[in-house]
């Protein structure tokens, strides 16, 4: 963007506050701003004079991160006060923009739109999101704004589980804090990084793994030096290329297809087309081919399962023959290699992947690809057959259900309560989390905008094309993932019809430029902005993990003395370590990133808020009662998350898990039973170990 | 410019009960909190029945699930932030008169 140098933090000699400090910072943004628009429109002119499209991916990802960078090593320092919570002085404005993209990490830039896109208003009722997603991450605000941030602000603390000690005393409120908040940001931050490898591999066309390493080197620059001084600015830097990186797309559509790019104001108009396009869709003679063609595979896998070994062997004589027929014709070496791969190495495998494939075909093989109608809240039908019924009921709960999680998990998220930390007063504090919504509503608004407008293109234009003029952004995504975009004419046609291309929901976004047509600079600014989103989070993350790791767990023992700059020096390299471990099991691509990021806001949720929001407004709430609650609250999501994860199903007893779904409520929302069952505990322990009132003193004189 | 408590202070400290919340503040939460879980569990739940409602081109239901909530939770955090300013500058007026009329029958 510009020049490294030119958003400068404020340094330690400089005023820190009062207006000239405002001012100073005002005029810093602004001139930030004008470097990063200054610097697109020179790419967009470099890119007309012929600029190769190989190198302006690598452009945007190397110049965003060394600004960043350059802002970390501006902003380091081993002051305790500024590394842990940035010296209280950010002004609610910055600090309300740096917990807006502290908050937007990969899930919301990369897959929240695609998220809107395949799930429409709340997706299935074996799988439900949607809208759930955006009304849980804006109206968890409300909680964090009424409940928590400003009473933590008041206590002046450094970390999350700083609040059960001081609160409750004793060992044990802060060790399991510390765990609770290490274990939901690990899962969370996994999966951020799981997004800067996806990002940086189509970038620069290096491997996932390499990939992952590059955007690292990003984040430890910035979080390892600076602590929450340097990731505060940064953060606020990354902001703004995520907000352009995100409007300039959506505006871009909008105009293109409505003639006005505020597209949250008028996408309104493409819903009921989307409706009518739904509607011809379900009619069309070529979608029931498809869809037909999909059953077809489906059943040839069922049938396949019902005699793995019998089924593996044939497939075995097939493969066999193959590669002989290959051999006859001086086939290359590659392609036999190739064809012998393709099959199942013993029945174990090859049930698995069968019943993997299955379940797909039979997902596609439903009416419009499996996608919900766009706008219609909740599958099923509330007058139509049980079936339907059921359906209907299913996902209005699982939607609820996950909304409630997400609000909850908001509220206990120690990253983003951290934040709130930095503000000067408490007053200070509730503007922050007001600024904070308004910069994350900015982004929201636009998402599911985002998300219309992308479907109506693809149905419009992109259905009943060629399959001989397909783009040539959908081959090159489909190299570095087929389970991102994967297109292939299911019928025989030469015709692209909706049933047959698939869109996974990391895409949407990343392909959009690319879709809408936009110049190339375009795709490198929504990469760049998705790496922002990502770096932004994880900075927080790995900052918030490894304070808690050596404030709460290695130093919460009184016996350990070091001085608070010894502390600083430790905190910095278990993040090192935090941050290796995370790329190493982000390497193994362990899950898409909106399922484990949801999954750490359940546990988040029913560990933290529960014995937080009784600790802040319940005199009576007892050390052993906020114990006892984080654990059973934590316990419940937990033990239901795992009950229903394949591997340990396979592994352990089945006595030893929860039986089926809970009032069929997904695994995903498991924090719905655990806060309810986390506060209950934790007020019955409460009233049961409670002080015994104090006897009235007998007076010895009388 | 006053030094907030250093690391050692807050881990030294024992236990502390939170101080008795205001009355008015805790209505203030409640209130708030009322509308909040009325406009998104209450109307999210009967989303499907607003749909047939439509206002200037938007299914009602869509509509508020996804711009109406938001724009009210926004609403609901700014209002809080400022009616809690407004109580607190009312107390330190509160007490500044008070401590100014102790002072009149004083001097």
């Amino acid at each position: 963007m510009a020049e490294p140098g030119s958003f400068s933090p404020a340094g330690p000699e400089r005023p820190s506050s009062g207006p000239a400090y405002l001012w100073r910072l005002h005029r810093i943004l602004a001139l930030y701003v004008v470097g990063v628009a200054g610097f697109l429109a020179l790419m967009t002119w470099a890119e007309y004079q012929g600029l190769s499209r190989h190198w302006i991916g690598p452009i945007f990802l190397f110049l965003t991160v060394m600004v960043y960078a350059g802002i970390g090593v501006y902003g380091r320092t081993t002051d305790p006060e500024e590394y842990y919570v940035a010296g209280r002085r950010i002004p609610p404005l910055y600090n309300g923009m740096a917990a807006a993209a502290d908050w937007m990490s990969a899930a919301s830039f990369i897959s929240l739109s695609g998220a809107l896109y395949l799930q429409g208003f709340s997706g299935t009722p074996e799988q439900a999101g949607g809208l759930a997603y955006l009304l849980g991450w804006t109206g968890g605000f409300c909680l964090v704004a009424m409940l928590i941030a400003p009473h933590l602000r008041a206590m002046g603390l450094y970390t999350v589980p700083e609040f059960f000690h001081v609160r409750f005393g004793g060992r044990w409120p802060r060790v399991i804090a510390a765990l609770a908040a290490v274990l939901c940001s690990f899962t969370y931050v996994v999966a951020q990084i799981y997004g800067v490898g996806l990002i940086a591999s189509r970038l620069t066309g290096v491997q996932f793994e390499i990939g992952i390493m590059l955007g690292l080197g990003g984040v430890l620059l910035c979080s390892f030096l600076g602590g929450m001084r340097a990731i505060t600015w940064t953060q606020v830097a990354q902001y703004v290329v995520l907000l352009l990186a995100f409007l300039i797309p959506v505006s871009w559509l909008a105009y293109k297809q409505l003639g006005n790019p505020l597209a949250p104001l008028v996408y309104g108009e493409q819903i009921s087309k989307i409706a009518g396009l739904e509607a011809q869709l379900l009619d069309s003679p070529a979608e029931y081919q498809v869809v037909q063609t999909y059953l077809r595979r489906a059943q040839d896998y069922e049938a396949r399962l019902t005699d793995v070994e019998g089924a593996l062997e044939r497939e075995r004589e097939k493969g066999r023959e193959r590669i002989r027929a290959l051999r006859a014709q001086g086939a290359d070496v590659g392609l036999i290699v190739s064809a012998s791969r393709d099959l199942p190495r013993d029945a174990a495998t090859a049930r698995e992947r069968w019943t993997r494939e299955m379940r797909e075909n039979y997902e596609r093989a439903r009416p419009l690809g499996g996608l919900p109608r766009h706008s219609q809240a909740y599958a099923g039908d509330p007058h139509g057959t049980p079936e339907e019924q059921r359906d209907y009921e299913l996902t209005r709960r699982n939607f609820l259900a996950l909304m409630f999680c997400l609000m909850v998990g908001t509220a206990g998220l120690p990253h983003l309560l951290t934040r709130y930390y930095t503000s000067p007063t408490v007053s200070g504090a509730r503007a922050s989390v007001a600024w904070s919504l308004f910069f994350i509503a900015l982004l929201y608004l636009s998402a599911p905008a985002l998300a219309v407008l992308v479907k109506f293109e693809v149905m419009q234009n992109l259905v009943g094309s060629s399959f001989d003029a397909l783009p040539n952004w959908m081959a090159q995504w489909a190299r570095v993932d087929s389970s991102l975009l994967s297109v292939e004419d299911v019928n025989g046609d030469g015709i692209v019809q909706f049933g047959e291309i698939r869109l996974g929901a990391d895409l949407i976004m990343l392909a959009t430029p690319e879709l809408g047509g936009l110049p190339y600079v375009v795709s490198g600014l929504v990469a760049a902005g998705g790496l922002a989103a990502a770096l932004s989070t994880a900075d927080g993350l790995l900052l918030t993990i490894s304070n808690a790791m050596v404030r709460d767990l290695y130093f919460s023992d009184a016996q350990r003395k070091a001085s608070p700059e010894q502390r600083v020096i430790l905190t910095k390299f278990t993040l090192l370590a935090v941050a290796l471990s995370a790329a190493f099991v982000a390497a193994l691509k362990p899950s898409e990133i909106l399922p484990m990021v949801s999954a750490s806001f359940s546990l988040a949720a029913s560990a933290f808020v529960p014995a937080m929001v009784l600790g802040i407004f319940w005199r009576g709430t007892t050390r052993q009662g906020a114990v006892a609650g984080m654990l059973v609250g934590l316990g419940v999501t937990v033990y239901y998350m795992l009950s229903h994860v394949s591997v340990l199903r396979a592994l352990l007893p089945p006595w030893l898990l929860a039986d089926g779904l809970w009032f069929g409520i997904q695994p995903i929302s498991a924090g719905v039973f655990g806060v309810p069952a986390g506060a209950a505990v934790a007020l019955v322990v409460s009233w049961v170990t409670r002080p015994a009132p104090e006897l009235p003193r007998i007076r010895s004189e009388i | 410019m006053p030094q907030p408590p250093r690391p050692d202070d807050a881990e030294k400290a024992g236990p502390f009960p939170p101080d008795l919340h205001d009355v008015r503040h805790l209505w203030l939460k409640a209130g708030l909190l009322l509308l909040w879980a009325l406009v998104s569990f209450v109307a999210t739940y009967f989303a499907r029945d607003l749909e047939f409602l439509v206002v200037a081109g938007w299914p009602l239901g869509y509509w508020i699930a996804t711009q109406g909530a938001v724009v009210v939770f926004i609403g609901i955090v700014v209002a809080y932030g400022w009616a809690m300013n407004r109580f607190e500058r009312q107390d330190a007026e509160r007490a500044a008169a008070t401590a100014g009329e102790a002072d009149g029958r004083h001097g």
